[in-house]
């Protein structure tokens, strides 16, 4: 292999292409003083661009697989119909309108569940709109009381930290749909999106937990395309997106990145485009990547059942596996 | 005389400059000790249960961790034997499962596994390609055979080894506690069967809910268990006396006495399983 008097210059942890001529010309990868690939020009290969089409998607054909999916899943349990909760949301829009136009409205039930502390009546309006174009079953039900019953039960209530207190409004959310799951013997659909699921921007066991999860795989600015698609208003489709754990919450703001920007990182995360790589092509520090990795590695646990010690032949979640 | 270093030790998850930093600290202690060749378990480098991050933590040979122990190994005037992901030098994605050989004098000789578990908690096959060679390496304190983990569920790999002239077979692992019955019997009978002496080095520590059970140790050619380890990290230190193995081939001539029309008769049998 040719040495190559230009590593010398290179910052070792950022990955480029150098070319080396020798008889015949080759594109050939490098990080530091490590040759990561070679190949040929003419045979050829590039790093993926990350740019906003690679995310782009038949959304039709996006459409017509989630339906197909949530109906193969319904029709091979014995539930009835559907629960979610509709929080005015994006997310939750959506998949209330794919499980609409999967099994027709009257087989799914929205919950509307809002609290004193964040509660904004556009939201309600808008979870309404949503239950009334797609002809979804509906029940509203203030969390206030139970909330308030929580911080007073618990010992040693702490109402400053945002984050406990924020959690408890999440897993009571999800208290209320399995009630009704339980029930209506109804199937839980979750709403997260790819985005939130693999920065691990939800309450473990709380808006996550679901039976199917019909936009799972979706990152956040696919999903808002889809939701145009499917008919969904524009301001609900562009809506900023917030867990609504307290008051003035954003996603954005609290991970640092639109979700333009955060979508194509995320992306390139899932391919394996080195960090710095992506730091490069959408000019952004490679810190800031390598934080978005670091979080998405870090946040393992939340998709994950409890961990178990194995102790035996077959462990749960390690290699007992058995179809779902 | 061969002094043996075992660094029974406990790696950092994906973190390779940790992990490099561990097998500094113990060459330096192995060198204080006299120690002519240093072992480190199977994928030491990055940690076990890697799973999908292994794209991105695999790294050719030669490569930047490579460099490193190599200058290690120059410094302290020790021969290190580890494990680590490495990447095909031309193809990303191709990816091996690797004990490296570094030498003193800058010489470097791999290993690739051949035989991968897919079974149980081991998922192997979906990452690593399987290795195609089993060869030794001719080292000034001796020639050198090296298998890892599952290789020794097998006899032939330990036997083409050393019917290759291997003077000492290094058995790097990382072999959970619910595995520990069959490597002790495993280690003990690739040691006796082909009458050379085995050093074997395994993982300590979790990795999620996997405890891997320690227990490094070395085998004699007459089948007696040496310097046993027990289950936390530890820097095991032993002898091999290479006059042993003639001694030992002498009571139990079993290469002199293996009949090749057997080894006919086991392919013949295996293909028409």
């Amino acid at each position: 292999m040719a040495v190559h008097a230009s590593l010398q210059r290179k910052d070792p942890r950022s990955a480029y292409i150098c070319r080396i001529y020798s008889n015949y010309r080759k594109h050939c990868i490098c990080r530091g003083d490590s040759v990561l690939s070679i190949k040929d020009v003419k045979g050829g290969f590039e790093i993926l661009k990350l740019t906003p089409e690679v995310l782009e998607l038949n959304l039709s054909d996006v459409e017509n697989k989630i339906k197909d999916f949530i109906q193969d899943y319904l029709a091979k349990t014995s539930a009835k119909g559907v629960v979610l909760g509709l929080s005015g949301g994006v997310d939750s829009a959506t998949a209330a309108a794919l499980c609409s136009l999967a099994l027709g409205g009257k087989r799914v039930l929205g919950l509307i569940l809002p609290e004193k502390e964040t509660y904004n009546p556009k939201d309600v309006e808008d979870a309404m709109l949503v239950a009334e174009k797609f002809g979804l079953e509906t029940r509203m039900c203030d969390i206030t009381p139970i909330l308030e019953s929580f911080y007073q039960t618990i010992p040693n209530f702490d109402p400053s930290d945002k984050i406990c207190k924020g959690n408890i409004k999440a897993r009571t959310r999800m208290v209320m749909v399995y009630y009704f799951a339980n029930k209506e013997n109804r199937l839980v659909c979750g709403s997260s999106d790819k985005s939130e699921a693999m920065l691990g921007y939800f309450t473990k066991w709380g808006d996550a937990a679901a039976d199917f999860s019909p936009i799972l795989d979706l990152y956040k600015t696919q999903v808002r395309k889809l939701a145009l698609h499917l008919g969904l208003p524009k301001n609900i489709a562009s809506k900023p997106s917030t867990p609504a754990l307290w008051p003035n919450q954003t996603a954005e703001q609290e991970l640092g990145l639109d979700y333009e920007t955060l979508d194509l990182v995320l992306y390139g995360l899932e391919r394996f485009i080195p960090p710095e790589n992506i730091a490069k092509q959408l000019q952004k520090d490679p810190r800031l990547v390598e934080a978005v990795k670091r979080r998405v590695e870090l946040n393992e646990h939340k998709r994950q059942m409890p961990l178990a010690i194995k102790l035996q032949y077959r462990t749960i979640g390690a290699d007992f596996r058995l179809p779902r | 005389m061969l002094k043996l270093a075992l660094a029974q030790i406990d790696c950092e998850l994906c973190d390779k400059q940790k992990n490099l930093d561990k097998l500094e600290r113990a060459t330096k202690e192995a060198q204080k000790n006299g120690a002519d060749l240093l072992v480190l378990p199977e994928l030491s480098l990055t940690g076990y249960l890697i799973k999908d991050r292994v794209y991105e933590l695999a790294e050719p040979i030669p490569g930047p961790a490579i460099s490193r122990v190599a200058r290690i190994a120059k410094e302290s005037g020790l021969h290190i034997v580890f494990g680590m992901p490495e990447a095909h030098n031309q193809d990303r994605g191709i990816l091996f499962n690797t004990a490296v050989l570094v030498k003193p004098d800058g010489g470097i000789e791999k290993y690739q596994k051949v035989y991968l578990p897919t079974h149980s908690v081991f998922d192997e096959k979906r990452y690593f390609r399987p290795g195609n060679r089993i060869t030794t390496f001719k080292t000034n304190i001796g020639t050198i055979g090296v298998c890892i983990c599952y290789d020794l569920y097998f006899p032939e790999v330990c036997r083409i080894l050393k019917l290759k002239g291997a003077d000492l077979i290094v058995a790097i692992s990382a072999s959970p506690i619910t595995r520990k019955k069959y490597f002790e019997a495993l280690t003990l009978t690739r040691a006796l069967e082909n009458t050379v002496p085995l050093v074997f080095v395994n993982r300590v520590g979790f990795e999620e809910g996997l405890q891997f059970w320690g227990g490094s140790r070395i085998l004699t050619p007459m089948g007696e268990t040496e310097a046993v380890a027990k289950d936390r990290e530890e820097l095991l230190f032993g002898e091999v006396d290479f006059h042993e193995t003639m001694a030992a081939e002498v009571a139990i001539p079993t290469i002199r006495d293996a009949r090749l029309e057997l080894l006919e008769e086991l392919k013949n049998s295996f293909e028409n399983f």
